[in-house]
């Protein structure tokens, strides 16, 4: 699989693809078999001048080929060099060697040439060096012959050609540049600001005095680290080669909106500067060397800040691109036990300005703010890194809640929109607490007013409706003025039958008065002739038969076998008042009494008639 | 004839109030998922029909609510106070939607024996006023045949002191169910649906603005002339204002 030979390049398509796949199985054959090939150059050097392109192997190769170098000519080479190490550590023997060939180039013309890559043949495999772009300039008269290769030790033998030490460093030698990567952003990207030092290659360096940085107002800043000492790279900036050092990198937040100046950056440079023009003897191997100090001002920047589109309201604050991961410590615990729950933010932007999302915990459980934890990076891709934010909580009921999905609003500038991410719903399972059940002091339980939450209209009515005709009511229908109609004609209907009924029962009653008398008169019929002829013997004999027939067909007792205790035990059985029977019994007596002795008795044969007719009317009456 | 047609006219009559039954469960089941919009189309469709029930209005009123739109709901829920005067969750709504309403009228005190009236009034339907009346109207005949028939002394004043008491009952029962009938049926009252009214004094554009009412404020009608109406403020403040900026409960 690892084996990867480039020999023939046929057809576009699959080209392509293979030297994608070859791209990447060089790296992983040369992580495989440990085997590195690569080709160092300077980035950029002036016409007529000469360079060193360098070959490393760590690895003892052969039959190197060369690209094609037809741009330039080489005047040297190659030159061989090996180096190798041991390194023991824990024991572990590790044995690093390397191989170099290094050629002396000088550039012919003015451009931007691409040298391909060269390959070199390790163990009968073939390994491909990295490819490699460098930027010829024009040639400057002056400095051509200032020590191309060297770096920036100066060669004796040019001093001559060095500029006029005035104690002054022009502006083109020894400037400062505040670069950002975008000057039109939206509030809260990011902008990586970095401050380079160029200066002319012919300038030399002592070092910095005092720097100055710009306050970056407006903004929220991160430094990138820089190493402490500067080292120097070579850069062709307005067609001229400089050595350009990186002072400071900076990430820029900005935090209003607008046209936002960024102040210079100051630093005063020490640098070396060759003192009159000595004839002396010595001259050329003991220079007078003064150090000037150079201040140099960079140009004030500007960024626009558009504002962020209308936030939703749940926005975070973050600015870049996130990503949103949630986790609770435990799922099942006790009431009163805490839990926290963890969310963690990861991306790149201003993650230390995010705010803590808001989780909807449910409104029994006791939360804390949150507790945040920051770990980010500041590097040239800008500020990366994670932070998280620790909830913690305490549910004092048991029961299972559910704490929903929290979302994460946050800005892309890169689409100019806003993006959400979510974490899932997390289900906690609480259980009663021991401390719950051993309250054996029943006072200690607290109550607790039932939270009023929030305020909404009341659910509407799901049972089922009685439908009926708008503005239709029982009341005014004929039905309801007819149920008073109705129930009055009852009423006056059975009133008037009920008054003739009793106007009928009391007839009866007359009627049976009337026949009442009429039997009492005709018991009496004789007696009452015997009044009529004042026969007074007679007239009781027959007031007594009379009573005595009477009672005995009221009763259905046989005259013989009547006598006073049967008649008034047996009248009183049938509802006869006492009374009535006692009258009766002193009516026997009275009658007995005055036919035996009629002078003894006070009364007359008429008073004597009318009580017996009277007694016979109200036995009528009564008797059932 | 006359009755074959009325019966013909109550089987239609049930078979409809079958189908808003169906329409109302529709509606109900549209409220839960959230869609108050088509939830409203689907009461409407009911109250279309001529055919009403406080629940239809009060569901609406509640559709209308979580639709923001409270001159509406409060219109619907007066109307289900209309019909069903008594029923407290109708009250609750109203009172939490009434508090979106812009206008803070300072209600007149009134006297209170007619506060006391009216909420005696309001604390049953019509027609259970209706139904007391001839309920109690019918005891008040049996007591009263008690009272001509009874033998006893002492029964009879009961009675006929029970007779007098019911009779009374009647009475008032029935006039209260004349009034709730004539709220229900007149329409005096109505509520502002236009978001600000300027009201007038008198009933042509060129009267003098008298003050500014908003959605939602209920106002009493008390005389009209062409397409202006006349109405009256729970503060007693009188004016002018056109027919299509409220609508009657």
């Amino acid at each position: 699989m690892h084996r990867f030979e480039k020999r023939n390049h046929d057809n576009t398509m699959i080209r392509k693809i293979k030297i994608l796949l070859i791209l990447m199985f060089v790296g992983y054959g040369a992580m495989a078999d440990n085997i590195q090939f690569t080709m160092e150059g300077p980035e950029a050097v002036a016409v007529g001048d000469q360079f060193r392109l360098s070959f490393t192997l760590n690895e003892n190769g052969s039959d190197l080929q060369l690209p094609d170098l037809s741009n330039f000519d080489l005047l040297m080479g190659p030159t061989t060099s090996q180096s190798s190490s041991f390194q023991m550590i824990n024991g572990k023997t590790t044995q690093s060697s390397s191989f170099s060939y290094m050629f002396v180039l000088r550039a012919k013309k003015e451009g931007k040439f691409t040298i391909r890559p060269a390959s070199i043949k390790v163990n009968g495999k073939i390994y491909e060096s990295n490819s490699l772009t460098i930027q010829i300039v024009k040639g400057q008269p002056q400095q051509q012959a200032a020590a191309a290769q060297q770096g920036n030790q100066s060669q004796p033998g040019n001093q001559s050609q060095e500029p006029a030490s005035t104690g002054t460093v022009s502006k083109d030698n020894l400037f400062v540049r505040l670069s950002l990567d975008k000057t039109n952003v939206s509030k809260g990207e990011q902008i990586r600001a970095t401050v380079k030092l160029y200066i002319s290659q012919n300038v030399p360096l002592n070092g910095f005095d005092e720097v100055k940085l710009p306050s970056y107002e407006g903004f929220w800043t991160k430094e990138i680290d820089v190493p402490q000492q500067v080292s120097f790279t070579r850069e062709v900036y307005n067609g001229k080669i400089y050595q350009v050092g990186i002072l400071k990198k900076t990430i820029l937040f900005p935090q209003q909106t607008g046209s936002i100046k960024i102040d210079p950056f100051e630093i005063t440079c020490l640098v070396r500067q060759k003192v009159g023009k000595q004839q002396g003897f010595f001259d050329d191997f003991f220079d007078n060397y003064r150090v000037v100090k150079a201040k140099v001002v960079s140009d004030p920047q500007v960024v626009n800040v558009k504002d962020l589109p209308n936030q939703p309201a749940n926005f975070s604050g973050a600015v870049g691109n996130f990503n949103l991961t949630g986790a609770l410590d435990k799922t099942n615990v006790k009431s009163n036990e805490a839990v926290t729950l963890k969310l963690t933010v990861n991306g790149s932007g201003n993650l230390t300005l995010i705010n803590p999302p808001k989780i909807e915990l449910p409104q029994d459980f006791e939360s804390y703010e949150p507790k945040t934890t920051e770990r980010t990076t500041a590097n040239d891709n800008g500020l990366s890194g994670s932070i998280s934010f620790e909830y913690l909580f305490i549910p004092r009921f048991a029961g299972n809640f559910t704490i929903p999905s929290i979302e994460f609003v946050y800005f892309n500038p890169s689409t100019r929109q806003y993006e959400t991410r979510s974490t899932q719903a997390f289900v906690l399972n609480v259980e009663k607490g021991s401390d719950d059940q051993n309250g054996s002091v029943v006072n200690s339980y607290s109550k607790e007013d039932v939270k009023m939450i929030g305020k909404d209209i009341r659910f509407i009515k799901q049972n089922q409706a009685k439908f009926q005709p708008k503005g239709s009511s029982f009341y005014g229908t004929l039905g309801f003025y007819s149920t008073y109609v109705v129930s009055l004609l009852c009423f006056g209907f059975v009133f008037v039958v009920n008054r003739k009924k009793i106007r009928e029962s009391a007839n009866l009653a007359l009627v049976r008065n009337k026949r009442a008398n009429k039997v009492a008169l005709k018991r009496l019929k004789a007696a009452f002739v015997h009044l009529k002829n004042n026969q007074q013997e007679q007239f009781y004999e027959s007031v007594i038969k009379g009573l005595w027939g009477y009672l005995s067909d009221k009763l259905s007792i046989p005259v013989a076998n009547l006598n006073r205790e049967r008649a008034s035990a047996n009248l009183l059985k049938r509802g006869i008042d006492q009374a009535v029977v006692n009258e009766l019994m002193k009516l026997i007596d009275d009658c007995e009494f005055a036919r035996f002795a009629p002078a003894a008795y006070s009364g007359t044969m008429k008073e004597m008639y009318d009580s017996a007719a009277k007694v016979m009317g109200i036995f009528e009456k009564q008797i059932k | 004839m006359k009755r074959l047609l009325n019966i013909i006219l109550a089987l239609l009559f049930t078979s409809a109030v079958f189908a808003q039954a169906d329409l109302l469960q529709k509606g109900n089941e549209l409220y839960v998922k959230d869609k108050f919009k088509e939830a409203i189309d689907v009461y409407n469709q009911i109250l279309m029909t001529n055919l009403e029930s406080p629940e239809v209005y009060f569901n609406l009123g509640n559709a209308y609510y979580k639709t923001k739109n409270y001159p509406h709901a409060i219109l619907n829920y007066e109307r289900a106070k209309l019909i069903s005067p008594d029923d407290e969750d109708i009250d609750f709504n109203l009172q939490i939607a009434n508090q979106h309403v812009v206008d803070a009228i300072q209600e007149l005190p009134g006297i209170f024996i007619v506060r006391w009236w009216n909420s005696l009034v309001n604390s049953q339907t019509t027609d259970t006023w209706a139904l007391i009346s001839i309920i109690s109207f019918l005891i008040f005949l049996t007591l009263a045949g008690l009272y001509f028939f009874a033998r006893s002394g002492n029964m009879r004043r009961i009675a006929f002191w029970t007779a007098f008491f019911l009779i009374s009952i009647s009475m008032f029962s029935w006039s209260f169910a004349a009034q709730q009938k004539n709220w229900l049926v007149n329409h005096t009252r109505a509520i502002v649906m236009q978001p600000t009214v300027t009201v007038k004094s008198s009933p042509s554009e060129k009267g003098t603005n008298l003050f500014v009412v908003h959605e939602g404020l209920k106002v009493k009608i008390t005389d009209k002339l062409g397409d202006w109406l006349e109405v009256r403020l729970a503060d007693g403040n009188k004016g002018w204002l056109m027919t299509e900026s409220i609508e009657r409960i």
